[in-house]
């Protein structure tokens, strides 16, 4: 009797796997991301689900144009957010080169991969379905809609990924194979930000002097995309919603006519383009290859060298010669581009310097999350380098901070004098806004590089992955507390000395010297709470990484 | 005998080292000693427990109980002190892909407060020189191979001159002529004083290099000394490294292995 088939046996063992990684976890932490995403089904998918509900019910002219929106934004998102896993599912791992060798059709590689890949987009799908499922119940749509529904949103995202894994390919046809993930990476994180700060503008617009009905800039938009094949699943759900079989039927036979169409478009290039990307993209992060031989020039350097630069200089080298991690920052760098932008054409400039407080805020808690909290685990393996050395794990953490603090300052500086200006604010107040940029970017540094010390992920090679569940609640919460802290105490020192002269208008507070000083000391005890909250965070992640073994012990 | 520090004589000493991973008991009860100048060999399966037990020496992991002394130094007592007077290379050495052989090199040396200047420099020429790394020391090593990063991982434990030396399977990945020049690296240290510990599979290299020797077997030592001694206490007079080993760890026959499974 023959065995099993290999797409069976490929997607059992990739089974087989996922539920080894599954039961190898802490099984407390495995409840927790248990009850995280509960929360997140319940809040997110019920939020959207009312939110299409009440579109569905009360703006049945806007049907079209929002079933049309949303599968077309969130075939973008997946674009975006799932080509790491499918470039992970389609080129990397050693296990391919096993499947290679071994008597396997390409064809069921590439059907194998299809049903791992699909995962990511699969679990963004899930804001479609709720939202999909809103309109319906909403508008009252036949039990046929739903089934529809179902069918359609399953295609869009085999769509997607089909689409993923042809840009994939051309890419690898094109680009040399060593750098193809990093031009991927790149495309796709500028694409987001890109769709980010968009979508960011448009709102601001939307709810500025010159804007319009939000449901009316919505619809205008969405008839701009009325074409987009990925618009397709919402002309063929407002068609059954609206009792016309037949343009149901035409919609959903040219979805899934799409779909199949690109499913044979990559599974044929993607035989042909297997060889190429495979063990391109398992290997060690890319490098990019220094284009000629530099003399070398001795250091003429003298004294004791120090670990604390070394280190900085160490990671300074290394960013700038890691492609990967270049082009994940760029959506970073891009956003206080982007808003700064926005905020130079006056039209658009948010008016008042709270407003300003609140960006400066954003950005820099921003920034630091995505520069920072990373740091400790990018050493990887080289963590043993300098757990071997003599030295403590506060010259590391300093080191981190020294190395992070720069970028996000000059990028704070740089933003919140744009703002300023733009703004037309006081020298007094222009100040003000630089030092509490300059205090953020230190307090934000430092949280998360502590989120980061504290879950390090070691193994991982993926930045966005490095730091665990514990480490991002920390550096989040930790940001999230320090952020309030410090709008409090500024809010109390401005207040507080405008009430110290008599000038605030605190409601039914009376303004006096006496409510002043209260208030001014309250913003005292708020900076103090922030250093200690940041200390406190500091001093966890140092006896973290002293004690730090887990990696270790696997590598 | 004791140092200045209260410890022993010795270079390096396993005090009842003991590492457990949940019920799993990876190493129990190791203890042995390595002198001034002496190339120790340490001998085990696959997962007997010698990764860790080295582990444990260097201060990458904290034992469940023991102790582990560089120089009469308690690693975990004072362990700046300790990993300054040590260098460890692990099997796939820690370096890093994004610095060039000589910005590594230079990287080590500021992380061990070593003097930077002309001697710096000399010694890390003559270094790259001597593993026939000069040529590619403005390469970045995540081009290297992996040959190539042993050496680069090698000579970043010379450019400081450690009084002890933890090696795990330092020949792995090199070719015939560099694992030479590594063989005849370590006795011209040994002779001038540097302890090393030694850990591999090529037994060969163990019974040439080795003075005297320590077999770990699941977590235990099971027979330690010179290879005279090695046969006393294993019982077979005239018998070879191998042997000793095979007959100490007491695996099945291999050839009876490869008759059972021929004959299903």
């Amino acid at each position: 009797m023959a065995g099993p088939g290999a797409l069976q046996v490929i997607v059992t063992s990739e089974l087989l796997a996922f539920r080894n990684r599954a039961l190898k976890r802490n099984p407390a932490r495995l409840a927790a991301i248990g009850i995280i995403l509960l929360f997140g089904a319940v809040v997110i998918g019920g939020g959207t689900f009312t939110v299409g509900a009440t579109a569905g019910h009360f703006l049945t002219f806007a049907v079209d144009p929002l079933l049309a929106a949303a599968f077309t934004g969130l075939s973008l998102l997946m674009l975006v957010i799932g080509f790491p896993t499918v470039i992970a599912s389609f080129f990397v791992g050693r296990d391919l080169l096993q499947l290679v060798v071994a008597p396997v059709r390409g064809r069921d590689i590439f059907v194998a991969r299809l049903a791992i890949a699909t995962s990511a987009n699969l679990l963004i799908s899930g804001i479609l379905v709720a939202g999909v499922l809103g309109v319906g119940a909403g508008a009252g749509a036949p039990p046929v809609y739903y089934v529809l529904a179902a069918l359609l949103i399953a295609l869009q995202i085999v769509v997607m990924t089909c689409l993923q894994v042809i840009l994939m390919t051309l890419i690898l046809r094109w680009v040399p194979a060593r750098l193809a993930r990093d031009v991927a990476a790149g495309v796709a994180g500028l694409t987001g930000a890109a769709l980010y700060v968009g979508w960011n503008l448009s709102l601001r617009q939307t709810f500025g002097r010159r804007g319009q009905a939000d449901i009316s800039n919505l619809t205008s938009l969405a008839q701009h995309i009325d074409w987009l094949p990925t618009a397709w699943p919402g002309h063929a759900l407002t068609a059954a919603i609206e009792g016309s079989p037949a343009a149901a039927v035409v919609w959903t036979l040219a979805t899934v006519m799409l779909a199949v169409l690109l499913m044979a478009t990559a599974e044929l290039l993607y035989e042909r383009t297997l060889l190429s990307g495979l063990g391109t993209f398992g290997g060690a992060a890319m490098v990019w290859r220094r284009r000629s031989e530099r003399p070398v020039t001795p250091s003429r350097a003298t004294g004791a060298g120090s670990p604390t630069i070394a280190i900085a200089r160490k990671d300074w080298l290394g960013f700038r010669r890691d492609v990967r991690r270049l082009t994940r920052l760029l959506p970073a760098l891009l956003l206080p581009l982007g808003y700064a932008a926005a905020l130079s054409q006056p039209s658009r400039s948010l008016s008042g310097f709270w407003s300003n407080v609140a960006l400066v805020t954003f950005l820099s808690m921003f920034m630091s999350s995505a520069l920072a909290s990373p740091s400790v685990p990018s050493e990887r393996r080289g963590f043993q380098l300098l757990r071997m050395a003599p030295l403590t794990m506060w010259q590391l953490l300093r080191a981190k901070v020294f190395i992070a603090l720069p970028p996000v300052v000059a990028t704070m500086l740089v933003f919140s004098i744009a703002v300023a200006m733009t703004g037309k604010s006081g020298v007094p107040q222009s100040l003000e806004l630089i030092v509490f940029g300059l205090w953020l970017a230190v307090g934000f540094v430092s949280i998360s590089v502590s989120g980061g010390a504290i879950d390090p992920r070691f193994d991982v090679t993926d930045d966005r992955k490095a730091v665990g569940l514990v480490g991002t609640l920390a550096a989040i919460g930790g940001s999230l507390a320090f952020a309030v802290f410090s709008v409090g105490a500024l809010a109390g020192f401005t207040f507080g000395a405008e009430a110290a002269t008599g000038t605030a208008n605190l409601g039914p507070i009376p303004s006096t010297p006496a409510t002043g000083a209260m208030m001014i000391l309250g913003g005292v005890l708020l900076i103090v709470a922030g250093v200690v909250l940041t200390a406190v965070l500091l001093w966890i992640a140092n006896a973290r990484l002293n004690s730090f073994e887990a990696t270790i012990a696997s590598t | 005998m004791t140092t200045a520090q209260g410890g022993t004589s010795a270079a390096v000493e396993a005090r009842q080292l003991v590492k457990r991973y949940g019920v799993v008991t990876a190493v129990d009860g190791v203890s042995f000693l390595a002198t001034r100048g002496e190339i120790f060999g340490f001998l085990g399966a696959n997962g007997a427990g010698k990764t860790t037990t080295l582990r444990m020496l260097c201060g990458l992991l904290r034992p469940t109980s023991g102790m582990a002394l560089i120089d009469g130094i308690d690693i975990q007592a004072d362990p700046l002190a300790a990993k300054a007077r040590l260098g460890y290379l692990d099997e796939e050495p820690f370096v890093h892909p994004h610095l060039t052989g000589r910005e590594f090199l230079n990287f080590v040396a500021d992380l061990y407060r070593m003097p930077r200047g002309q001697q710096r420099e000399q010694r890390m020429a003559r270094l790259l020189s001597l593993f026939d790394l000069a040529q590619k020391d403005g390469e970045l090593i995540g081009g290297y191979s992996h040959g190539m990063r042993q050496k680069i991982g090698l000579a970043s434990l010379l450019i400081r001159e450690p009084s002890v030396l933890l090696l795990d399977e330092p020949t792995n990945g090199l070719d015939p002529r560099s694992a030479r020049l590594v063989k005849d690296l370590l006795e011209e240290l040994a002779a001038r004083g540097t302890t090393v510990l030694l850990s591999t599979h090529i037994l060969e290299v163990a019974q040439a290099l080795c003075r005297r020797i320590a077999i770990i077997d699941r977590g235990h030592i099971v027979a330690i000394g010179t290879m005279d001694e090695l046969r006393v206490q294993a019982g077979s007079e005239a018998a070879n490294l191998e042997d000793l080993f095979l007959k100490l760890t007491a695996g099945p026959e291999s050839r009876e292995m490869i008759e059972r499974l021929l004959e299903s």
